[in-house]
């Protein structure tokens, strides 16, 4: 990839200068010809929106990273000559960043998990060719087209403690009432419980998507070669799914990462219940309100980092396969 | 014998399928449902929270009070959703079509880098965000010399904020589009003569058409929806989004704030609500690419 | 019109870091107002020189001359050629009409009405009037082909270049097709470069034919020269159908043996062959089955299978002294009544047989043809 991308940047910088000097255009046509006419073509089109987006998101990332590595807070003008990693060496004796870093992970992975297992069930349910199939998968995909905000409300009155609907349907056989949002050691389940309400719908779609890829052919001969109904999804279809299975779980884990919305609407504070503090809302704490911009940068970068952890993989294994 | 046997078996088992349909239903439908019937209840309390008021027990009064305490937030919403939701589509649009239907070498590691910033973490980015908009480019000063009060400075910064970070996603969702365009006719309108430009003006954005209708609506719900962002470059006051006031309203209410709460979700929700179900098959073409 | 001339045209495609030759060193010189079919099998190249001549792919080297003005570097709209593709390529948000005026638009200073007049035209030629105001979705398979077509034809181009235009047809409305854009070709007399990997269009349309394989140019020639004077075996074993019969075999003395065959050759015939390992060619239609060797030329066969077509027989023949599976064909007529399991007598006549150098492939002879009396009468 580097070796591509650095060999690249070497012909956009010789071809530049050979329209710099003129004239010798053409002696460079006859070799790359229209390859270097598509090239500058192409870049009135891709040009500007890539340098739009890419000061906003790698320019950003680079001063984040360096703003990470002064140790700037309060009103203070960050200091760029006096580098160094104290910021991070400060997160991981932080007791709060630990605690933080573990519900992100225990988030992340409990959310992608269950969310993907609810997804592929509902997906199979929804493509055994019943009626009405666009009426339930539109309804099932409807929590996600919401505001985290909005389905925060909505949670937060299923989850009240005395009159919540949660509540009530467990006191039906016998159990709680329980302090979903209040109970440090409840909050993060009842948290990937609601993501889950609001996003197996889009695992449901992706697998959906994936299911009407396999072609009939295979169900039937599976079926005439007497596998059972269960068999037949665990041995044939399941394993055509690994390429649906791994972008959801890419999307569902960035998404996680993302949950800050929905934890400042739980409490409308930067200080999400207690129990459900994540390395999203930490950041963004620590930077707006403690005005700790170093350190919260530094929070920002390991969560980049994280993403880019779930990501890379994700992408190059999507370059392989010739996907994009 | 055995084929009326098979036969009950299998109407057996689609009457559980639709059981469970439908009981997956009630689970997807039963927090809006249960927040729609508290948002028209006097009295929040009165009846269990997923049954409808007694007719005495119903009042608008939640709606009322909502909608005061989000229309400024509504407009606001609407001012920033449809300008980056169109400007985002349109930079997306072309990207893709410099990146996919003209073709060159190593426009792949480009287009990883516009791929890869669909999945950055806004927190990686919020602090030079806030910096560039307040000191680098201070729109909320600039538009004072135009006789602008300051949020709305605020308001045009977190547009074009949404416009950059909605670049990544819609570049992504033209590309696959434009990959399954007839290579043979991208060639066939060069060899008629057209240029590059005349080739995306007259064949690809007339094209684009369904395309644009999946990312416009999927993006607009995405700006919409969004809080992160708004809080941190327009904070609560003049200029805020829905979301943000709504992150707020009734929160010191307890139980009795809930009635508000819920129509307040409901009244920030419509827009999105109802461009999905007009729409619900692009929202889903939008998610799944 | 005008004449189109390629000069030692060469492509290379470079893949990751490693150099694909995919046309070498190709000269054809195509006459004004020739129709040039280029034949090969797939990945032969063909496709590449025609989208060389197109603009659609760079020359590595050698000249492209169109009008005797070189175009290497001339972008595809300068070139004045219009191209027809496989998939037709049509606008599919645009009517015909617009399909048709889109090059004029982009191309001409046409005033609206001059663009309307041509478009009028040439859809009159191709029979399509009726259809102007239709999108490409609604229209047959073989009413798009012709809109491709008329699209190629309302920008009066110097040349027309056709890759595989008819291979996405059936094959009744193809063989119609066939007819149709010969008779066109005629009637406007623009230079044509065809590209196909069906023979049989190679040998009914063109004036000329160009074989490739591998990149490499195996001939160009008339479509009988081709059939009868092939250049080398890759063009005696690809033009034809069923392909030509070739057996190994080694020059001793007076005859050529091979496994199970002994042929005496006439010393005409000797002369001509300048090396001892040799591969003896003969067409599935050139061998009679008769009941009695009686002579040198006739071969004891036992018939394997027979495929009746009706009209012909094909019979898959094998030599005595051969492994089961190792057959040659010979092309009968339909009512020659063979079954399987029969031993009967393959006649190869003398006149028939070609040789081929067995390393190098080239044809050392040819069968016996120079009689103008006797092509016409194939024709």
């Amino acid at each position: 990839m580097r070796g591509k991308l650095a060999a690249y940047l070497g012909r956009l910088v010789r071809r530049n200068r050979v329209r710099a000097d003129g004239g010798e255009v053409n002696a460079n046509a006859t070799r790359d010809g229209f390859v270097s006419d598509e090239f500058t073509a192409s870049l009135p089109y891709w040009l500007p929106p890539f340098v739009v987006m890419g000061l906003a998101v790698y320019g950003a990332i680079l001063w984040n990273f360096f703003l990470s590595l002064t140790d700037t807070s309060g009103f203070q003008t960050p200091n760029y000559a006096n580098l160094d990693f104290e910021m991070y060496a400060k997160a991981f004796a932080d007791p709060v960043f630990i605690g933080a870093l573990r519900n992100t992970f225990a988030l992340l992975v409990a959310f992608t998990v269950l969310c993907l297992v609810v997804g592929l069930v509902v997906a199979v349910l929804v493509d055994q060719g019943i009626r009405y199939e666009n009426t339930f998968r539109t309804i099932y995909l409807l929590p996600m087209a919401l505001s985290f905000v909005v389905t925060a409300q909505f949670w937060l009155w299923m989850y009240n403690q005395q009159n919540g609907l949660v509540n009530i349907i467990l006191g039906v056989v016998g159990l709680g009432p329980y302090e979903w949002i209040g109970n440090p050691s409840l909050v993060l389940g009842a948290v990937v419980f609601a993501l889950i309400w609001q996003f197996s719908g889009y695992a449901m779609v992706v697998y959906l998507a994936g299911l009407r890829a396999i072609p009939t052919e295979q169900f039937e001969a599976a079926r005439v070669d007497g596998a059972t109904t269960l068999r037949m999804y665990w041995r044939v279809i399941l394993p055509q799914l690994k390429g649906a299975t791994i972008s959801a779980s890419v999307v569902l884990m960035v998404f996680a990462l993302k949950a800050f919305d929905f934890l400042y609407s739980l409490t409308g504070s930067y200080y999400p219940p207690k129990g459900s503090d994540i390395l999203a809302t930490m950041m963004v704490r620590q930077a707006f309100v403690a005005n700790n911009r170093a350190y919260a940068a530094a929070i920002g970068i390991m969560l980049f980092a994280l993403a880019l952890v779930i990501v890379a993989p994700y992408l190059l294994y999507q370059y392989r396969a010739g996907e994009l | 014998m055995t084929e009326t046997n098979a036969l009950s078996g299998r109407s057996w088992r689609s009457t559980a399928l639709y059981a469970v349909l439908v009981l997956l239903v009630v689970f997807y439908l039963l927090p809006l449902w249960t927040g729609l019937v508290t948002s028209i209840k006097a009295d929040v309390l009165a009846t269990a929270p997923f049954l409808p008021p007694a007719p005495a027990g119903f009042t608008s009064v939640h709606w009322t009070r909502a909608v005061n305490a989000l229309a400024g937030g509504l407009v606001n919403s609407l001012i920033l959703a449809i300008p980056a939701t169109i400007l985002s589509a349109l930079l997306g649009s072309m990207a893709a079509y410099g990146l996919t239907t003209l073709d060159w070498r190593y426009q792949v590691p480009i287009l990883m880098l516009f791929i890869a910033g669909i999945f950055i973490p806004y927190q990686a980015v919020l602090i030079p965000l806030s910096k560039f908009w307040a000191s680098v480019v201070p729109v909320s000063d600039l538009v004072g010399y135009v006789g602008l009060a300051g949020w709305v400075g605020d308001l045009v910064g977190l547009i074009l904020s949404h416009v950059a970070y909605g670049i990544p996603i819609c570049t992504l969702l033209f590309r696959t589009y434009y990959k399954d365009f007839n290579e043979e006719m991208i060639e066939a309108a060069r060899l008629d003569g057209a240029t590059t430009h005349t080739i995306y003006r007259r064949i690809i954005l007339p094209l684009s058409v369904p395309m644009f209708a999946v990312t416009l609506i999927y993006q607009f719900t995405q700006v919409w929806n969004d809080l992160l962002f708004a809080l941190v470059l327009v904070g609560p006051g003049a200029g805020a989004p829905v979301t943000v006031p709504l992150s707020q309203l009734g929160a010191s209410l307890s139980e009795v704030g809930f009635g508000i709460r819920m129509a307040g979700a409901f009244v920030a929700a419509l827009p999105t609500i109802i461009v999905y179900v007009l729409f619900g098959d692009q929202f889903a073409e939008g998610v799944s690419t | 019109m005008a004449r189109l001339e390629l000069d030692d045209i060469t492509k290379h495609f470079d893949d990751d870091g490693e150099t694909i030759v995919a046309v070498d060193d190709a000269s054809i010189d195509i006459e004004d107002g020739e129709f040039l079919v280029l034949v090969g099998p797939s990945g032969c190249g063909k496709s590449t020189t025609l989208r060389m001549i197109a603009g659609l792919e760079t020359i590595t080297d050698g000249e492209l001359r169109i009008g005797g003005r070189r175009v290497n570097e001339a972008k595809p709209r300068d070139r004045d050629i219009a191209m027809v593709f496989q998939s037709y390529a049509l606008y599919p948000h645009m009517t015909v009409r617009e399909n048709m005026s889109f090059g004029l638009e982009e191309s001409t200073d046409l005033s609206g009405s001059e663009i309307d007049e041509r478009v009028e035209s040439a859809t009159d030629t191709m029979g399509i009037s009726d259809l102007l105001d239709r999108k490409p979705s609604e229209l047959s398979g073989g009413q798009q082909q012709r809109v491709a077509l008329g699209r190629a034809i309302v920008r009066e181009p110097e040349v027309f270049l056709m890759d595989e235009p008819l291979s996405n047809l059936d094959a009744k409305l193809r063989a119609q097709m066939r007819t149709e854009l010969q008779r066109l070709q005629e009637d406007l007399d623009t230079t044509t470069v065809y590209v196909t990997h069906d023979q049989t269009e190679a040998m009914t349309m063109g004036d000329r034919i160009a074989i490739l394989n591998d990149g490499l140019l195996q001939q160009v020639a008339t479509p009988l020269e081709a059939y009868h004077a092939p250049a080398n075996q890759f063009v005696a074993g690809f033009i034809g159908e069923p392909s030509m019969n070739f057996f190994d075999v080694d020059l001793e003395g007076d005859s050529v043996v091979g496994d199970g065959l002994d042929y005496p050759v006439s010393d005409d015939v000797r002369a001509k062959l300048d090396t001892d390992a040799l591969v003896l060619g003969i067409r599935p239609q050139d061998i009679e089955l008769v009941e009695e060797v009686e002579s040198g030329h006739d071969v004891a066969v036992t018939v394997d299978v027979v495929e009746p077509m009706g009209d012909e027989n094909n019979v898959y023949l094998r030599l005595p002294d051969s492994p089961a599976g190792e057959t040659f064909i010979a092309n009968v007529d339909g009512r020659t009544l063979v079954d399987e399991g029969d031993d009967i007598v393959a006649r190869i006549p003398e006149e028939a047989v070609h040789f081929f150098d067995r390393r190098s492939g080239e044809a050392l002879r040819n069968r016996e043809f120079d009689d103008e009396a006797d092509v016409d009468l194939s024709l």
